[in-house]
């Protein structure tokens, strides 16, 4: 209905405002006073429909669009009206869409929400938890999207941090020959080998993580300027920092444990002379 | 030579080299995904857009089809109105609405559409005939399945329903005559088609003589552009859409994945870069007395330059050739995920495969291969041979 109105908001409308009555205020989002150059205190025509009668109301006060990802995609304006003006203007009588009711508490909004359901007829009461669940459809499919192109970009790091392994401990088979043929045991050279690729992956994971945090920043400064919301698109937390950096140091262990077996199941002589004995 | 010489490095270290492979195998698959999500949805719009052979829609003023609940209003004078212009072959209204059906004691809420049978453009029928009675129907199969019914039943339908007095309006008898596809629908979407005359007559007084949508189809010579301003200035309570204006809302809707595309594949691109370079270093590092024995015994510096860069494609392209079968099965699969996004035509592919984005994903990788070879061999070519060879090859 909002839409509607907005859709219609032409200066050429005719005024229908009986003309001994003050205008009426409203709130107009900052996206629509950018688009069509109005400020707090201009006079604006609101009509039902294009080019048709309307009322000239003031606009009293910008708002900011909030943060919500159903309105992110849609390019459209909001105007808020006292409500008696808005059903007035189109002809929809003593009706409202929906009501927002507060509760003091969870177990006042469930107490609330079956009181309704089950006294009042022909309404249905929501939970506003449901309702943004329901809305942010579009966010979950995305938040998918990137969980599946996440687990891509994972098999992908593991098999580059496994050759990357593979190749340093290949360059080191001579040291590696000679510190088998001093004595150091196998399993020393292994762990040798892994700790210094967890260092490997602990340090490429906090790069990452720094390069994340840049990359968050920069996402979330071009989409906020590309929807013109102040929604956040990018996020780092905790728990992704904590999950990035123990799965990359489980995939340099792995990986140091594979290169490292590959290298000390080889006799050291023939690590030192390159040749098969 | 040159390729056995390649074949025997390669295959020196074979675990090593298949393990780059893999890799480039899964950078070429994510690449090759970007890049058929970077053109697929916009391909797969256009496709849906031309379908049925309309090349303009009327919305009304400042909204796009279907974006909101406005109507056009005096809908039958409009119609007649473009129907007398020049270059329009052919004008389809279309209203949107609600039918519910009342079916074994529950209601079932469908997505409603009033059409002009004769000339529509929003489904396929699979099934049966088009409406020519005011009281048929066209259901599509999520409907038919919802209310249990199939072609020749009939069914207690309204447009509306008061919440506050537990009634509803509009209420009509409807035979189903077909079962169609509707081409503009989201996947598990119930619809239903009707002539247009019935469904304004069941929503009653807010539909009277409005439409949602027009469609129109021009006369093969009629210039698109010219028509669009001539149908604004003739009808200013509509908003004149052509192809190529609903194809920039797309774009501009779904920017946000053409540059994830975008940054993904130069990702992928860099990432598989990166493991070859490193690779073929390495290897080179590995080899210098063996290069620079080459070198003194005269193999020319161009061919040392040419065997290293070649190491470098080789594992590119097979890389990315392996890649190719794993791409299209992840498009598959990320494609499934996407296809669940509210309100998206059923229709509509996300990732859409095209020779031509497997020929550029080989072709971008191909020369990342080339590049990649440029360092380490302009290192193995550019080594002092006396030096390198007492340190190498006899040192």
């Amino acid at each position: 209905m909002g839409l509607m109105l907005v859709a219609a908001l032409l200066l050429q409308a005719i005024d229908t405002t009986p003309p001994a009555r003050p205008p009426r205020t409203v709130a107009i989002d900052e996206r629509l006073a950018t688009d069509a150059k109005v400020r707090v205190g201009d006079r604006i025509v609101l009509a039902p429909t294009p080019g048709g009668p309307g009322d000239t109301v003031v606009v009293a006060a910008l708002i900011q669009r909030r943060a919500d990802p159903s309105e992110v995609a849609r390019a459209e304006y909001r105007v808020r009206m006292h409500l008696d003006e808005l059903q007035r203007l189109t002809g929809y009588g003593d009706r409202v869409d929906r009501f927002a009711v507060a509760t003091p508490s969870p177990s006042a909004t469930d107490s609330a929400i079956r009181t309704i359901n089950t006294a009042a007829f022909g309404f249905r009461a929501y939970r506003s938890h449901d309702i943004a669940v329901e809305t942010s459809r579009t966010f979950l499919v995305v938040s998918r999207f990137h969980r599946a192109i996440g687990v891509i970009t994972i098999v992908a790091s593991a098999i580059f941090l496994l050759c990357i392994m593979l190749l340093k401990v290949d360059e080191r088979r001579r040291d590696v020959a000679a510190l088998r043929l001093m004595g150091i045991s196998a399993s020393s050279i292994v762990k040798s080998v892994m700790v210094e690729s967890a260092v490997v992956a602990v340090i490429g994971s906090a790069v990452g993580v720094a390069i994340g945090g840049l990359s968050s920043r920069l996402i979330n400064w071009h989409y906020r300027g590309v929807y013109r919301t102040p929604l956040s698109f990018a996020l780092i937390t905790p728990s992704i920092v904590t999950l990035a950096v123990s799965l990359s140091l489980v995939l340099g262990l792995v990986a140091g444990f594979l290169a490292a077996q590959r290298l000390v199941r080889q006799p050291p002589l023939e690590l030192l002379t390159g040749r098969r004995a | 030579m040159l390729l056995r010489l390649v074949w025997a490095t390669l295959s020196r270290h074979r675990s090593r080299t298949l393990l780059a492979i893999l890799g480039v195998a899964v950078s070429a698959a994510m690449l090759l995904d970007m890049v058929m999500l970077s053109s697929g949805m916009r391909v797969s719009f256009r496709d849906l857009f031309v379908a049925t052979g309309f090349q303009i829609r009327i919305a009304p003023k400042g909204t796009l089809p279907f974006d909101t609940d406005a109507t056009i209003p005096d809908a039958a004078a409009v119609v007649a109105r473009l129907r007398a212009m020049d270059g329009i072959a052919v004008v389809s209204p279309v209203l949107g609405g609600q039918l519910h059906v009342e079916r074994d004691g529950r209601s079932v809420s469908s997505t409603a559409l009033g059409v002009d049978p004769a000339v529509q453009g929003d489904y396929e029928l699979e099934e049966g005939r088009e409406p020519r009675a005011p009281n048929e129907i066209v259901g599509n199969e999520d409907f038919l399945t919802a209310v249990g019914a199939r072609v020749g039943d009939t069914l207690s339908g309204a447009a509306g329903f008061d919440p506050q007095l537990r009634a509803v309006s509009g209420q009509r008898l409807l035979t189903v005559v077909g079962r169609g596809r509707f081409l503009y629908l989201a996947s598990g979407q119930r619809a239903v088609a009707l002539p247009i005359a019935t469904l304004q007559a069941m929503r009653g007084a807010a539909a009277n003589d409005r439409v949602s949508l027009m469609m129109l189809r021009t006369a093969p010579s009629a210039n698109v552009d010219s028509l669009l301003t001539r149908i604004e200035a003739a009808v200013p309570t509509v908003t004149a859409i052509s192809i190529e204006t609903a194809m920039r809302q797309v774009d501009e809707r779904l920017s946000y994945f053409r540059q994830l595309a975008f940054i993904l594949g130069a990702v992928s691109l860099a990432v598989g870069f990166l493991l070859v370079t490193t690779l073929v270093t390495v290897s080179v590092n590995e080899r210098l007395g063996e290069i620079i024995v080459m070198r003194a015994i005269g193999v020319a510096r161009g061919r040392i330059v040419q065997q290293i860069v070649l190491e470098g494609i080789v594992i590119m392209v097979v890389g990315a050739l392996a890649g190719l079968g794993l791409g299209l099965v992840t498009a598959r699969y990320l494609n499934s995920i996407l296809a669940s996004f509210p309100g998206l035509p059923a229709a509509i592919d996300f990732f859409l495969f095209q020779p031509r984005d497997a020929w550029m994903a080989l072709g971008l990788l191909t020369v990342a291969g080339i590049l990649a070879g440029i360092y380490p061999s302009w290192r193995g070519a550019s080594l002092p041979i006396a030096v390198t060879l007492r340190e190498e090859a006899i040192g």
